[in-house]
């Protein structure tokens, strides 16, 4: 299997973090909203960490400015410690919506990213195929969105994310719309892939559980003002089974993370 | 979004009906007028029509050159107002200055009722097929530059965010998102451009010319030839006809996602291109 990420310049310290905020607010352009506040953290490299919390208390707006979508209005933000003041090449983020191109196939909506780079080469169009064969859609290939399901397309767009090539992916309730089955099924997925490419990954969601299920270390946030308000480790080792979520020490942080948010 | 004139295959079981119904109604019409029910100087018998065509458009053909020449005007009318119409809603879409600039002009002109300029545009530009050009344009720019202004300034924040987000300059996202999103809207400006643009050249023939359908109409009523009249009157719905279906088929082959077939169609021809590449 071929390697998909570009690879950060090897780095001397394993520990160095690749993601990195200290005091980062966002206060949008009424000034009425704090939509985030004083949020602190670091992500080393490889690491998978989740984001919960209750509607509004600022995830996506986190990873918008992490994304270098919009700016800070306090504080900073660095991935591979260098300051984040535009969206760079080495972060992907997936969105809550699919966000495909309805007149272009599947495969062409994946080869996006190619082709706002540069040239489409022919190792392009053959990673983008292999994508799309990862996420169960090789068939699918020429297909349009208006011909695939809700899911499928969420597929797409993982697949377009992975061929940005990006090792620093953020994703935003990417399977929050689709069904228990099929959500489960792509997180597991998901989790394998950027295991294998080593990829450093921020993953929103407002499902405690799944939160805790998926990721090396949880941030529970909540709202008005948007904070992080508790960073929880998660213990297990990867891969995990499906079967960790009925185990007492699964449950227990299950309870952690939900008398901060209930205390809100 | 479905194409609502476009690929319905007319069985003939669906057809009956309506050709049924359109005879009865011209049988009704003829007999109503024979028995004097109906004047006839002023409402032919359908033979009467029929005749005339017969007349105008097989046995002598005059009607040919005029067709041609309205049609010309009209088209020509409407490619100059389009071109006119698409450059400045692009202008717009791309700066804000720029359309704080030009929408009062482009407002004062959709309230006008652009029909009126009919004197002013004969007189600047003469009897000839200048004028109708000229008129067919100035109708026809208005409901372009909206429909066209409106496609190509919607926002998807999201899928902004996603162009932003993998690094696509303004020019890619202008030419990769806003261009194809805008396409469904602006095919329904040309089409009702078209539509419009054919109104123009006919008025003006109306009021002052010496060749096309609308002078042709009109001197045939002046001698109270009404089957003639109508006759040429059916012209310019053939003509209309031409001009919206050319406009519709166009329409369905570049937005070619809204309807099921063609996008099946063109997902199997990629399929293709892409395994000849290899
Ligand atoms: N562009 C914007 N302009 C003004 N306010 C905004 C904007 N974007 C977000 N907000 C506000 O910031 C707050 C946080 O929004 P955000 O989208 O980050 O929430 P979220 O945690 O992602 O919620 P959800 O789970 O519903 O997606 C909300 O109160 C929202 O109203
Ligand atoms: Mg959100």
């Amino acid at each position: 299997m071929q390697r998909h990420a570009v690879r950060s310049k090897a780095s001397p310290d394993q520990n160095a973090p690749v993601v990195s905020g200290s005091g980062v607010g966002k206060t949008f352009a009424s000034g009425t909203v704090i939509a985030l506040e004083d949020a602190g953290f670091s992500v080393p490299k490889g690491r998978f960490n989740s984001l919960v919390g209750p509607s509004g208390c600022g995830k996506s707006t986190l990873l918008r400015l992490i994304s270098g979508l919009i700016e800070p209005t306090s504080g900073s933000l660095q991935v591979h410690g260098e300051e984040v003041t535009k969206p760079r090449q080495d972060v992907a983020m997936m969105f809550q919506r699919a966000t495909l191109l309805e007149w272009r196939t599947a495969i062409e909506n994946v080869l996006l990213p190619s082709e706002i780079g540069g040239r489409v080469t022919s190792e392009d169009r053959t990673r983008a195929m292999e994508l799309l064969k990862l996420v169960g859609l090789g068939d699918f290939a020429f297909s349009f969105p208006a011909q695939l399901s809700g899911g499928m397309q969420q597929r797409v767009a993982l697949a377009r994310l992975l061929q940005t090539g990006a090792d620093v992916l953020l994703l935003d309730e990417p399977f929050g719309a689709l069904d228990e089955f099929t959500r489960e099924r792509l997180n597991v997925e998901l989790l394998r892939i950027v295991t294998e490419i080593e990829a450093t990954t921020i993953f929103v969601t407002h499902n405690i559980a799944e939160a805790i299920f998926l990721a090396d270390e949880v941030y529970v946030m909540t709202p008005r003002p948007g904070r992080i308000a508790k960073i929880i480790d998660v213990p297990f080792d990867r891969p995990r089974e499906l079967s960790i979520q009925t185990s007492p020490e699964f449950n227990h942080l299950v309870e952690e993370a939900r008398d901060i948010l209930g205390a809100h | 979004m479905k194409t609502p004139f476009a690929g319905h295959a007319l069985s003939l079981t669906r057809l009956l009906p309506h050709l049924a119904l359109f005879g009865t109604l011209i049988l009704a019409w003829e007999i109503a007028v024979r028995t004097g029910l109906i004047q006839s100087i002023m409402v032919p018998k359908p033979s009467t029509i029929f005749a005339a065509i017969v007349e105008l458009y097989f046995v002598k053909g005059t009607i040919w050159y005029h067709f041609f020449v309205t049609l010309t005007e009209a088209v020509a009318g409407f490619i100059i107002g389009a071109a006119i119409a698409i450059a400045l809603a692009v202008g717009s879409s791309l700066s804000d200055a720029f359309r704080r600039y030009v929408s009062p002009y482009a407002v004062v002109l959709n309230v006008t009722p652009g029909i009126a300029l009919t004197p002013v545009i004969i007189a600047w530009f003469g009897f000839g097929m200048g004028s109708k050009i000229a008129l067919a344009a100035v109708i026809s720019f208005f409901p372009i530059f909206v429909n066209t202004l409106t496609g190509l300034t919607q926002t998807d924040t999201d899928r902004e965010e996603l162009f932003r987000s993998i690094g696509a300059s303004r020019v890619q996202i202008f030419t990769r998102l806003r261009v194809p999103a805008a396409l469904p809207l602006l095919f329904a400006g040309l089409k009702i451009g078209l539509t419009t643009a054919l109104i123009g050249a006919v008025v003006a023939e109306f009021a002052q010319a010496t060749e096309g359908v609308g002078v042709l109409m009109s001197r045939f009523s002046f001698q109270l030839n009404m089957g003639a009249s109508i006759a040429s009157l059916l012209s310019m719905t053939l003509i209309g006809l031409i001009l919206f279906y050319s406009m519709e088929f166009l329409d369905d082959r570049m937005v070619f996602w809204r309807r099921e077939e063609r996008r099946e169609a063109v997902s199997r021809k990629r399929a293709r291109a892409w395994k000849r590449r290899g």
